[in-house]
């Protein structure tokens, strides 16, 4: 299991993938937006996802926990 | 010898002979280090020895080695090993030749006494090379392995005679280059010597650096951790910025350490090396269209811009990997070489060649974090700037930054403090400045990126870029904000001021006051720089006589 975390606070801008989409490593599953950038966060590895715990729109701090990749 | 000789001659000639025949027996013995079991142990754990290491930096044969029959020695009168258990007192010292120019080395040597730094080796043969690496103006690199001081000589108060290594490093700074290898262990207070470099690479697994070794850390905290978890490139090269790039052995850590000077001139009174070129000045750069979104909102990853600006070619890369993380196979061999590749990624810095000459590039990195400037970034920036300005090699901006990270959190981490470190460092920079406003330029993040304030030498923009104190969404926030609130809509009205604002957001006001120099096709930004470098060759900066400044640390 592999917790992907937000890097810098932010909002949700979209979220990509679902639970139980297979990703590859560099697959983007969230996409923030923060100081008017979107900021894709990728998965760190291939996997699956099994969970997405932000919805669009939702506000992120700095190391929260965006989704678990297993 | 002469067989015929008057026989007061021969018997001479036997001495003289049994003589040198002494010298190359003191000399093989010591050559041999800590003998060849503890030279197997040394290769079992994945390390070369430390002359294996010095032939790899060396070019052919160009290793002159000082100190060579050095053995530690007694010390109050105390018990030590007898003098072949300690050949060269653990530190191989010497000058040979890099690309051709003199470098000097201080290379520990694990396999005599794990490479602690022993009374000798330390207040005589490393002293002796940041002498004489200072007398000649040369750089100087310490491929470290060492569990560092050696207790059994250090212990007691004659410790208040030590530790001029570091303010010999303070005066070495800016100066001539100094880099630290890290290939092994480097616990206590040698861990400064790396804190005092200008590049450290960092060996993946065998190499680790921290101001108490595991055990001191354990006897004075209680804390139970590994030299490995507390100091490995893991640490360094990810988290706390003191190494720079994290490799995977030892060949490719002298390697970089080769690379890594290639770009610098041996001291501050020379320029760095130029490098012929096949790679034509007026290119034009390919394939921006398809690298870069028009949209500055979205991301990319600006180090294929920078292989695509550089040139390509030059020096070989000895087996150097690309830049960690996602590569460009399509400009794989360019002179691009990144320093920091793995902390602080929303900025990048390293070296490149233009037409041959060395250039320091400060690029914001959209990929990660957006490209915002948060503190590690702002260091990064200033270290490498002042890195540049010291030894004459001009610096590049590409510029896409949405500005300085906002916030509580970013305020207790001192962002104020880290980011005028940034300003400082580019207003205090006095060689050739060139400036390209890619995409975004926005609040100070379009001053410390060397905006028209900080004395660009060029400064031009593609025809995208926003160069701006905010963006439109946030000007309207702050300039129409009762406007908005009382409209019937107020989200189409948004949308309409910031439509306005937008349009005045454009390059072309900036060129219409003349204060950027040109608005460029994205194609010609190859030639574009090296004229810029060209017409700045020259470039000489008279400032009032101080001290020193006082740069925000």
């Amino acid at each position: 299991m592999t917790e992907v975390k937000a890097e810098l606070v932010g909002n949700v801008w979209k979220v990509v993938a679902a639970p139980g989409d297979k990703v590859e490593e560099d697959d983007i599953l969230v996409i923030l937006e923060s100081m008017k950038m979107e900021i894709p966060v990728v998965a760190p590895r291939a996997g699956t996802v099994k969970e997405i715990r932000v919805k669009e729109t939702d506000v992120v701090k700095e190391g929260q926990v965006l989704a678990v990749l297993e | 010898m002469s067989a015929d000789g008057p026989g007061t001659r021969s018997t001479s000639a036997g001495e003289f002979e049994e003589k040198v025949k002494e010298l190359h027996q003191r000399k093989g013995r010591n050559l041999a280090m800590g003998g060849p079991e503890r030279i197997a142990k040394q290769h079992e754990r994945g390390k070369l020895t430390a002359r294996e290491r010095i032939d790899l930096l060396f070019d052919p044969g160009s290793f002159v080695e000082f100190g060579l029959l050095a053995h530690q020695q007694s010390m109050r009168g105390n018990e030590i090993d007898p003098p072949e258990k300690t050949p060269a007192d653990g530190v191989v010292t010497g000058h040979g030749l890099i690309d051709g120019r003199q470098v000097w080395v201080i290379a520990y040597d694990f396999t005599v006494m794990a490479g602690s730094m022993g009374a000798v080796g330390e207040a005589f043969k490393t002293s002796r090379v940041r002498e004489l690496a200072m007398r000649y103006r040369k750089p100087i690199v310490w491929l470290l392995d060492s569990a560092g001081a050696r207790i059994q000589e250090a212990a007691g108060s004659t410790f208040a005679g030590s530790g001029m290594l570091f303010y010999d490093q303070v005066q070495m700074s800016g100066v001539v280059p100094q880099v630290s290898a890290m290939l092994g262990p480097c616990a206590a207070g040698t861990a400064y010597i790396p804190g005092l470099s200008d590049f450290v690479p960092m060996v993946k697994g065998t190499s680790s650096m921290s101001l108490g070794g595991a055990r001191l850390v354990k006897a004075a905290t209680g804390e139970d951790v590994t030299d490995h978890d507390m100091g490995g490139s893991q640490v360094h090269c990810y988290e706390s910025g003191v190494g720079d790039n994290e490799v995977d052995n030892d060949q490719e850590c002298i390697a970089q350490v080769r690379r890594f000077l290639s770009y610098l001139p041996s001291s501050n009174l020379e320029p760095p090396p130029w490098v012929p070129t096949e790679d034509p000045s007026d290119r034009d750069v390919e394939g921006l269209d398809e690298l870069v979104p028009a949209n500055p909102r979205q991301a990319y990853d600006v180090r294929k811009v920078i292989r695509r600006i550089a040139d390509q070619g030059g020096p070989a890369g000895e087996g150097l990997r690309p830049a960690a993380g996602r590569g460009d196979s399509l400009h794989s061999n360019s002179s691009w070489f990144e320093v920091k590749p793995s902390w602080a990624k929303n900025l990048v810095v390293g070296f490149c060649r233009m037409a041959g000459h060395a250039v320091g590039v400060v690029a914001n990195q959209p990929l990660f974090k957006g490209g915002i400037l948060d503190v590690d970034a702002a260091d990064k920036a200033a270290r490498f700037i002042r890195l540049c300005d010291a030894f004459n090699v001009p610096l590049l901006y590409l510029m896409d930054v949405p500005g300085f990270l906002v916030g509580s959190g970013v305020e207790k981490e001192g962002i104020i403090r880290h980011g005028a470190k940034m300003l400082y460092a580019t207003s205090e920079a006095t060689v050739p400045k060139i400036t390209v406003v890619m995409r975004k330029a926005y609040g100070a993040g379009y001053f410390v990126m060397c905006g028209k304030g900080y004395y660009p030498d060029l400064i031009v923009a593609w025809p995208f870029a926003e160069i701006s104190v905010m963006g439109p969404e946030g000007a309207v926030n702050i300039i129409f904000n009762k406007v908005v609130e009382a409209a019937e809509n107020p989200a189409e009205t948004r949308a309409q001021l910031v439509e306005r604002i937008r349009e005045t957001i454009s390059p072309y006001v900036a060129a219409g006051w003349a204060m950027i120099d040109d608005v460029i096709d994205p194609a010609d930004t190859r030639r574009v720089i090296i004229q810029g470098l060209e017409q700045a060759r020259d470039k000489k900066v008279e400032r009032p006589w101080r001290k020193h400044g006082n740069i925000p640390v």
